[in-house]
């Protein structure tokens, strides 16, 4: 008969633990193992130390265990005081928006910290019972870096934290594999060099690829300057529930269920992951992966007989563009600063050349920003398409970039397929009017009101490009005639100083004619008056926003794009 | 010109010339004579922006359609209102060109366009110089605008030999040699000056337009280059920029500070530059200063003994302020003290129709260089003083200010004795009537440095002429930032620079200017509150006018305790009372 274990708290005779060949009837023999509990063997006799490395295991687990479910509860509980005590605070002071919007934010971080607990719990639970499953699909391998820096850039803005991301040798950048599983072993390690690493660290990031047995590899690295660990710690990195302990930075909050997930995976992927640390210097972190791949094309077709002017202060992205566009035999000049760009177009314009299209870069030591260059260079040329290549997050820029001029974003780091595609889609949308203003309204009708017959056909000569139908009011009693008609119109140009009816009170008829589309159809004034007071006056009776006057592309375009 | 055109200069001179006459100290017979000229003014602002609306933007709304004669009299009109020794409203000078500039690159017209480049490039920098010393994106853009215009028209420099008329070609050197006015890196100002003084001294250039006053151009160049000169000691200039600053410095110093009786406004930057190159040490360079200090004419109001008696202290100051050293020797600390009381003297009798504009620039320069230490007299002494000499008829808005404070405060105080207790010096006060009347103080001088940053930026008198444009006004929200920046860098004015942040911005956080201040990190909050309230009051206030609506109309930008307050009867009463006298 098989020997059986169990512990036994002994006042309430509660069993802690036991094995399957345990039976209560059948006790030989109680080992006391501390003043209220005690060790009860039941079957055949055995060896001591069996029982002895069983009960090891038995302790050990239950220990693993009780520190996780502490951990756990100290992590829940954490976010959720904050997101408990946040909201009270909110509804306290709920008519001080400043301080409503502060606690919105903060329950906001709280929140995705608890759910990022939650999911790490249920990955290991799906990990633990075998029901991990892996989707290969398609990717570009451009796409998912940048996801990943997405992602963890505001943490690492957060800690002041220096990122060095470098991309080696890219073999192929059309790969297969399962996107999801990828991210999240990439964003967890350099999530933890985040926190393992102590304000205004250094985190460098690469990636590369190695052919090996006809298999391509995506070779990923991160290292970092912070805590690093204890080689005894090394050791257990990949156990469940284990977490570095640190003095030296505050409290690091998890699961720890992290790196034990990141390994389960890389093993399911069939990759390796190695990694070196040295406590208090810091810690790096090597993964392989294998991939599979295709020799895909990028149709280099809508860049053939363009002319591309490059303004890059940095001359290794600089280089690496103009490598991908002479690879392709397509035509560019490149320049660091925007005074030798505005120099090369000023040849241009001197020649009766073309620049099509301009790839805009960091600046330099330019007194402004990028966007004031954009602006600037879109005014002089409203015929040329302006790229940014940058590693802003698109959505944090798009309002400001698309009102400087910019019509396309490349992210960086950069990979031939998004700087080609990017140029590509660029010009696919600039070359939609025959006058390349960059913006194609086709399907839609605007009403240009406007009492001066030049300034009614220059404005139409400039629309006209755009593909959208114009219809004409001289004045603001005909454009409310012809509003009111039933005619759809997408937006309103409207002029001001007008007779008969002026665009103020034009506007004031519109809005509140009670037709559909009254509160929401776009009316913008045109107008030479830039007196602060009045383009406020102008918003009271509606409009939405103003155009200076004499009117040019530039800023009929500034608008129009965002209808 | 056009008769309006005629009209707006002659306009905007007068209002010019009854706000110097109305500056000075605030007597009762000078309260009245500043009452008169605020009507006047008001009166002629008036008519300048019916002259605008009616005619001007009328003009430029149909710009494209407009004759060569009148598009010749808007370029005269222009060019009245801004040149380089008269800056009578560099706005509408701004304006008229930049829609030039959008007509002539519509029409394709080149030469054109390199002249309005050039013209719209002077507009921004002088745009830019009400801001300097100020330092934001807004700022930042304002500078670059300039530089990005004189980068344009200077880049058809290699196009020289084929343009065909000299003044084009006058606009191309004069656009590259002004891209250095605009660039705010020292390193870079040097590069681009080094290129200009080869091109200008080229021949090649030369002979292509030999009617161009080369030698002008040489001179202003070695001039702008000599600017530099601080810079020497401390940039990354390379051993070939370095020598053409030096060789900029001879030039334009050397023959002056050689002269029998030289300039003091020569020899000191001939000094300061021997002292950049380590030529002669730190103690040889103050006591220079100080002799060119003490041997100014103690009566005079010349501008080279204003220049030693005003100037060279706050430039001793900065020197003593940034060397510890200096600091700890008791002979230059009670230099600098005698240096300050003598310009305290000085500024107080300066007679403003001497030169307002100078005295303007020197009140910049000591609202931002000035170094309060122990011994000297503090900002807040100096700075009252410059408010109450310089703000002429803003002061009498000021005053309205300071009054309806303080019976704001004293009601507030009166219904909760702990209102302003978030105020650390408040609430430590445990006895009331001390607490009251430091209260009340506290709060007279809120509402005077309330718009401290609009001394800096010297705006006053456009705020007179006409309205602000759209971009003059993003500007005139600088002033917020502006006042604090220079009152919390001082111990004396600390208190009062979150008042100076955030009396525009709403109380709610939903609105008003400028974005960073928060209410609720403000331990000053109270007072701030109160102040903006009072603030738009005064501003917005008019003769006869119902004070109730006009509360009830912009409420949701204050405090809602406050409005509940002015709704009652009695006081809005009390606070009209105020705003009438």
């Amino acid at each position: 008969m098989k020997r059986g274990y169990a512990v036994i708290k002994v006042k309430e005779e509660t069993i802690l633990y036991q094995n399957d060949a345990f039976r209560k009837d059948d006790v030989r023999e109680r080992i006391l193992l501390n003043d209220d509990t005690e060790l009860w063997i039941s079957g055949e006799d055995e060896r001591y130390e069996d029982a002895m490395k069983l009960l090891d295991e038995a302790r050990q687990e239950n220990q693993a265990k009780e520190t996780f479910l502490s951990n756990m509860s100290h992590d829940i509980r954490t976010p959720m005081n904050a997101i408990i005590g946040l909201t009270s605070l909110a509804k306290n002071h709920i008519d001080e928006k400043a301080r409503v919007a502060d606690s919105l934010n903060k329950i906001e971080v709280a929140s995705g910290h608890l759910l990022s607990l939650i999911n790490e719990v249920l990955d290991m639970s799906r990990i633990n019972s075998g029901r991990l499953t892996i989707n290969e699909e398609h990717f570009w391998l451009s796409d998912l870096l940048h996801e990943v820096l997405t992602v963890i850039k505001p943490q690492m803005e957060e800690k002041h934290h220096h990122l060095i991301f470098r991309t080696g040798d890219i073999l192929y950048e059309s790969l297969y594999g399962d996107t999801l599983r990828l991210r999240q072993i990439f964003v967890n390690i350099i999530n933890n060099s985040v926190k393992y690493t102590n304000e205004n660290g250094e985190i460098l990031v690469s990636f590369g690829q190695e052919m090996q047995d006809e298999r391509c590899y995506l070779c990923f690295r991160c290292q970092d300057n912070g805590i690093g660990m204890s080689e005894d710690f090394l050791k257990k990195i990949f156990d469940p529930f284990e977490r570095a302990n640190s003095t030296t930075i505050s409290r690091i909050e998890g699961t720890g269920l992290g790196m034990s997930i990141v390994k389960k995976l890389i093993e399911t992927l069939d990759g390796t992951i190695e990694i070196s640390s040295v406590l208090n210097e810091g810690t790096c972190v090597d993964i392989r992966i294998p991939l599979r791949y295709e020799k895909a094309k990028v149709d280099i077709q809508a860049l053939k007989g363009r002319n591309i002017l490059i303004l890059e202060n940095d001359p290794e992205i600089r280089q690496k563009i103009a490598q991908y566009l002479k690879d392709d035999d397509i035509a560019y000049k490149e320049t660091a600063s925007f005074s030798e760009a505005i120099s090369l177009l000023t040849d241009d314009e001197f020649r009766g050349e073309k620049t099509d299209v301009l790839l805009l870069g960091e600046i330099g030591e330019a007194t402004g920003d990028l966007f004031d260059v954009a602006s600037y260079l879109h005014k002089a040329h409203p015929e040329m398409t302006i790229v940014l290549v940058g590693d802003q997050d698109w959505n944090d820029i798009e309002y400001r970039a698309n009102r400087s001029g910019i019509e396309h974003f490349v992210p960086l780091p950069l990979f031939r397929k998004s700087l080609i595609n990017g140029i590509a889609a660029a010009l696919s949308e600039h070359d939609q009017g025959p006058a390349s203003t960059g913006l194609d309204l086709s399907g839609k009708r605007i009403l240009l009101v406007e009492d001066n017959f030049i300034n009614r056909e220059i404005a139409k000569e400039i629309l006209f490009a755009t593909n959208v139908t114009i219809d004409v009011a001289e004045n603001g009693q005909e454009a409310l005639d012809r509003y009111l008609s039933g005619t759809h119109y997408d937006a309103i140009l409207m002029d001001v100083q007008m007779p008969v009816m002026n665009g103020y009170e034009a506007s004031r008829a519109i809005r509140s004619s009670g037709k559909d589309d009254a509160a929401t159809i776009k009316i913008f004034a045109m107008t030479a008056n830039t007196f602060a007071e009045d383009i406020a006056k102008a918003k009271e009776a509606g409009m939405d926003s103003h155009i200076a006057k004499p009117i040019d592309i530039h800023k009929l375009m500034q608008a129009l794009r965002t209808i | 010109m056009q008769e309006y055109q005629l009209r707006y200069i002659e306009n905007t001179k007068e209002i010019a010339a009854l706000l110097d006459v109305s500056k000075g100290e605030d007597s009762e017979t000078e309260k009245i004579r500043r009452l008169a000229a605020k009507e006047k003014i008001d009166a002629l602002k008036k008519e300048n922006v019916d002259l605008l609306n009616r005619h001007l933007f009328t003009c430029l709304d149909e710009l494209h359609a407009a004759s060569p004669d009148t598009i010749r009299e808007l370029e005269e009109f222009a060019d009245v209102l801004m040149d380089w020794k008269s800056n009578l409203d560099c706005g509408i000078y701004l304006l008229i060109h930049e829609s030039l500039l959008t007509l002539y690159r519509f029409r394709r017209d080149r030469n054109n366009t390199i002249k309005e480049l050039y013209k719209v490039g002077m507009g921004m920098y002088y745009r830019s110089r009400s801001v300097q010393g100020i330092t934001s994106n807004l700022t930042n853009s304002l500078y670059f605008e300039g530089e990005m215009m004189f980068s344009e028209a200077a880049s058809y420099l290699k196009y020289f030999a084929e343009i065909d008329d000299d003044e084009t070609k006058g606009y191309i050197i004069r656009s590259l040699a002004n891209t250095a006015i605009c660039v705010r890196d020292l390193k870079k100002k040097v590069e681009i000056g080094l290129r200009v003084l080869q091109i200008i001294q080229d021949p090649f250039y030369q002979q292509l337009a030999p009617n161009l006053p080369w030698d002008v151009f040489l001179q202003r160049t070695h001039q702008q280059m000599s600017s530099n000169r601080a810079i020497m000691s401390r940039g990354n200039l390379s051993a070939d920029e370095l020598a053409a600053v030096l060789e900029s410095c001879e030039y334009v110093f050397e023959p002056e500070a050689h002269k029998g009786d030289p300039n003091v406004r020569w020899l000191w930057p001939y000094y300061e530059m021997e002292y950049s190159c380590g030529f002669v040490d730190i103690d040889t360079t103050l006591d220079r200063m100080e002799r060119l200090i003490l041997e100014a004419d103690e009566h005079s109001f010349e501008l080279s003994d204003m220049y030693a008696k005003c100037q060279l202290p706050i430039y001793y100051g900065t020197l003593l302020r940034r060397n510890e050293k200096l600091r700890n020797r008791p002979k230059r600390m009670r230099f600098l003290k005698e240096a300050y009381d003598r310009m305290l003297g000085v500024i107080m009798d300066y007679p403003l129709e001497k030169d307002i504009e100078y005295f303007s620039y020197l009140t910049v320069l000591i609202i931002t260089d000035y170094y309060e230490t122990e011994g000297v007299p503090s900002y807040l002494e100096i700075t009252s003083k410059l408010l109450r000499k310089l703000s002429g008829i803003s002061y009498l808005n000021s005053l309205k200010a300071m009054k309806i404070t303080v019976y704001l405060c004293d009601i507030l105080l009166k219904e909760d004795p702990s209102f302003f207790d978030d105020i650390p010096f408040i609430a430590e006060e445990t006895d009331p009537e001390k607490k009251k009347e430091l209260l009340f103080r506290y709060g007279e001088t809120c509402a005077l440095y309330c718009d401290f940053g609009l001394l800096k930026m010297n705006m006053e008198r456009l705020t007179h002429t006409r309205n602000l444009l759209d971009k003059e006004y993003e500007i005139y929200q600088l002033h917020t930032v502006s006042g604090h920046d220079d009152l919390a860098a001082r111990e004396s004015t600390k208190i009062y620079a979150d008042c100076a942040y955030g009396h525009h911005a709403w109380y709610s956080g939903s609105g008003g200017y400028p974005e960073g201040y928060v209410r609720s990190e403000s331990p000053y909050r109270q007072m701030t509150a109160v102040i903006a309230l009072v603030a738009y009051l005064v501003e917005n206030y008019e003769h006869g006018m119902d004070l109730r609506e006009l509360v009830d109309t912009e409420k949701r930008r204050f405090s809602p305790l406050l409005i509940a307050l002015m709704m009652d009867e009695e006081h809005l009463k009390a606070v009209q009372t105020l705003l009438e006298q």
